[in-house]
């Protein structure tokens, strides 16, 4: 059996997800979510957007002011900064905000993010709804009507909103920005049919009764977010996204910030899914969930770090060899240019369904773009994603896999 | 049936029409390629069965045949090219391919024979070297060989090589394989009727050819 032939089933799950995500797109719940207009909702609940800070002295102020220039009545929202024993000037920079009359800024002692987060939600009493905001992020100022407009929906119990990287400088942040566009197509399409099973970060929305009923945020290794949304999914709740709710956020600008975050994530999302999730996996519960979300999330793993061991493989003994071979005469022999024919055209399964896979991409990320009506340029931003992203994202899937093997503990940064 | 349900059936449909699209237009294209090979061998065949034919009909001057010779060689050599990347995209053990190889090594023996004949006939010396490699797994340097032989039948259009696979079941070849005395050692070489074995190196390839054999035919510039 060729190398080759051990792709096939990889390629054929790809385009069946691609295929799924078309058709989903396509269908009335996508679609009805996507012509939702915030007009449609009069509704201002009372909202407390908590910060947890971390040694956030450079970007937490930007988050704040942003959250400030919201477009929603002063006397139904709240803001609640709360630091978590940071070692820079975090705590000086939030007590700045302290005296607007609906910021609350508290201080404690280091204790992780979700324990920040809870303390939050415990200073949140007369909220209906409480959102979360990064501390390296901030929101456009319609972003939260964007959000409560998604809570129309009495069953919906949690929003996600529409994540981009701001200003991308370096090449990785560029690769990350094409990246986050399609993630945006990805969460609008899984949220109309309740497949979402992450409420990041950066500008996510509960129900306060979602805490009552569950409980506050866990340590859940470093994922408190995708542990939540699980628990939710768990317990039948739906997790709805506000497509046009746009929240920006800094992508991490180096290699080695990279890997330490999504390591953090993929580690999170294989903990929490062998220890403590595993009964979502199947059919008994959420099937959108149990039998494609989750499984395909697996073997993207596993297949991602197989199909670019086997490429590695077979790219290195080919240019061995094209080595040896090319050594057995002049070199200028190499460079001889040949008449163009379309015999010699490398047509396979293989490139012909890869080509078809990263044209579907690249549209996704353009829907995801335009929808969100986010701002930037996508096009030289694909161009580098397509690039890069299968070089460095097996780096992070391999180090992964191998911190859960080998029962590593993951850093936060 | 739910929406996920229904959404999953669509998605395979797809997904299943979508594979079996590209598998007929990948099949498509190798039986195109084929076909452009049966078509190249049969245009071939004509011209050296015509040449054949002139040869014997022009039995007092038969040097006039010696340009369409050359022309045929060439020829022979892109077809030998197109044949190769086939097998890398087919498989060597495809029948149609087999099929062809041994057409191809019928059309080399044929032209061989008639550029011994026309050299016999007309006093000129072609420089002919008689190659045979394995595909099999079990020639380690043939792939270097033949880019070597490549780059000289590049440079000097004139060099006249025939690729043969020795594993090839063939009987015209194994005759040929017999009367010409080439071992199973591969690579082997037979440089206008002597043999040499094995590849280490372009130069060493090089002194294999018969004193000023390389220089007296014209080098492309």
């Amino acid at each position: 059996m060729s190398p080759e032939t051990l792709v096939y089933p990889f390629l054929f799950l790809a385009i069946f997800f691609e295929s799924f995500l078309l058709v989903t797109f396509l269908s009335k719940p996508a679609r009805d979510r996507r012509l939702a207009s915030t007009r449609q909702a009069a509704a201002t609940p009372r909202v407390a957007i908590v910060v947890p800070c971390w040694n956030e002295e450079t970007t937490v102020a930007g988050t704040v002011e942003s959250l400030l220039a919201l477009d929603y009545p002063a006397d139904k929202l709240s803001l609640v900064l709360v630091d978590d024993g940071s070692t820079d000037r975090t705590s000086a920079v939030i007590d700045r905000f302290a005296e607007h009359p609906h910021i609350t800024a508290l201080h404690k002692e280091n204790g992780g993010k979700y324990t920040a987060m809870n303390l939050g939600i415990a200073h949140a009493k007369d909220a209906e709804i409480i959102g979360f905001l990064d501390a390296d992020s901030f929101v456009a100022s319609d972003a939260l009507r964007e959000i409560t407009t998604a809570f129309a929906e009495p069953e919906t119990m949690a929003v996600t909103a529409s994540m981009s990287i701001h200003q991308p400088r370096t090449i990785l942040q560029r690769m990350q920005y094409a990246e986050y566009a399609f993630a945006i197509t990805l969460r609008h399409v899984f949220a109309s049919i309740n497949g979402l099973y992450v409420t990041p970060g950066p500008f996510s929305f509960y129900r306060r009764t979602v805490f009552d009923r569950l409980g506050p945020f866990k340590h859940a290794y470093l994922a408190e977010d995708m542990e939540m949304a699980m628990r939710m999914q768990r317990a039948g709740f739906n997790i709805g996204n506000a497509l046009r709710a746009r929240v920006y956020t800094k992508g991490p600008p180096t290699l080695p910030k990279l890997i330490t975050q999504r390591v953090r994530w993929t580690t999170g999302f294989l903990r929490n899914i062998a220890f403590d999730y595993r009964d979502l996996i199947g059919g008994k519960g959420n099937a959108v969930l149990g039998l494609f979300v989750l499984p395909l999330g697996l073997i993207a793993i596993g297949g991602g770090i197989a199909i670019f061991a086997l490429t590695v493989t077979e790219v290195v003994q080919r240019a061995l060899h094209a080595l040896s071979v090319v050594q057995a005469a002049p070199l200028s022999y190499a460079f001889t240019p040949h008449p163009f024919s379309w015999f010699y055209l490398p047509v396979t399964a293989v490139t012909l369904i890869g080509i078809t896979l990263i044209l579907s991409t690249l549209i996704w990320m353009t829907l995801g773009k335009r929808l969100s009506r986010t701002p930037g340029r996508l096009v030289p931003n694909m161009l580098v994603y397509l690039l890069l992203y299968s070089f460095v994202a097996p780096l992070w899937l391999i180090q992964s896999v191998s911190h859960v093997a080998r029962g590593v503990h993951t850093a936060w940064r | 049936m739910s929406l996920f349900a229904r959404n999953a059936l669509i998605a395979l449909a797809i997904t299943v029409v979508l594979t079996g699209t590209v598998i007929y237009a990948v099949n498509y294209l190798n039986n195109a390629r084929v076909a452009e090979l049966s078509t190249i061998e049969d245009q071939i065949s004509i011209d050296t069965l015509s040449l054949d034919t002139q040869f014997s009909l022009l039995e007092s001057a038969p040097c006039d045949s010696a340009a369409s010779s050359t022309v045929l060689t060439g020829e022979l050599s892109d077809l030998g090219n197109r044949l190769s990347y086939a097998e890398d995209q087919l498989g060597s053990d495809n029948p149609q391919v087999i099929r062809l190889k041994q057409q191809y090594s019928l059309l080399e023996i044929r032209d061989y024979l008639i550029t011994k004949q026309l050299a016999a006939a007309c006093g000129t010396k072609p420089v002919t070297v008689l190659y045979f490699y394995s595909n099999a797994g079990d020639c380690a340097d043939c792939d270097r060989a033949g880019y070597a032989l490549s780059y000289l039948h590049n440079t000097y259009p004139n060099l006249r090589v025939y690729s043969f696979d020795y594993n090839l079941s063939i009987g015209a070849l194994q005759t040929f394989i017999a009367l010409t005395k080439v071992k199973d050692t591969l690579p082997a070489f037979v440089i206008n009727g002597r043999q040499s074995y094995g590849f280490t190196s372009l130069p060493d390839l090089e002194k294999q050819f018969p004193k000023g054999a390389l220089a007296t035919t014209s080098p492309k510039l």
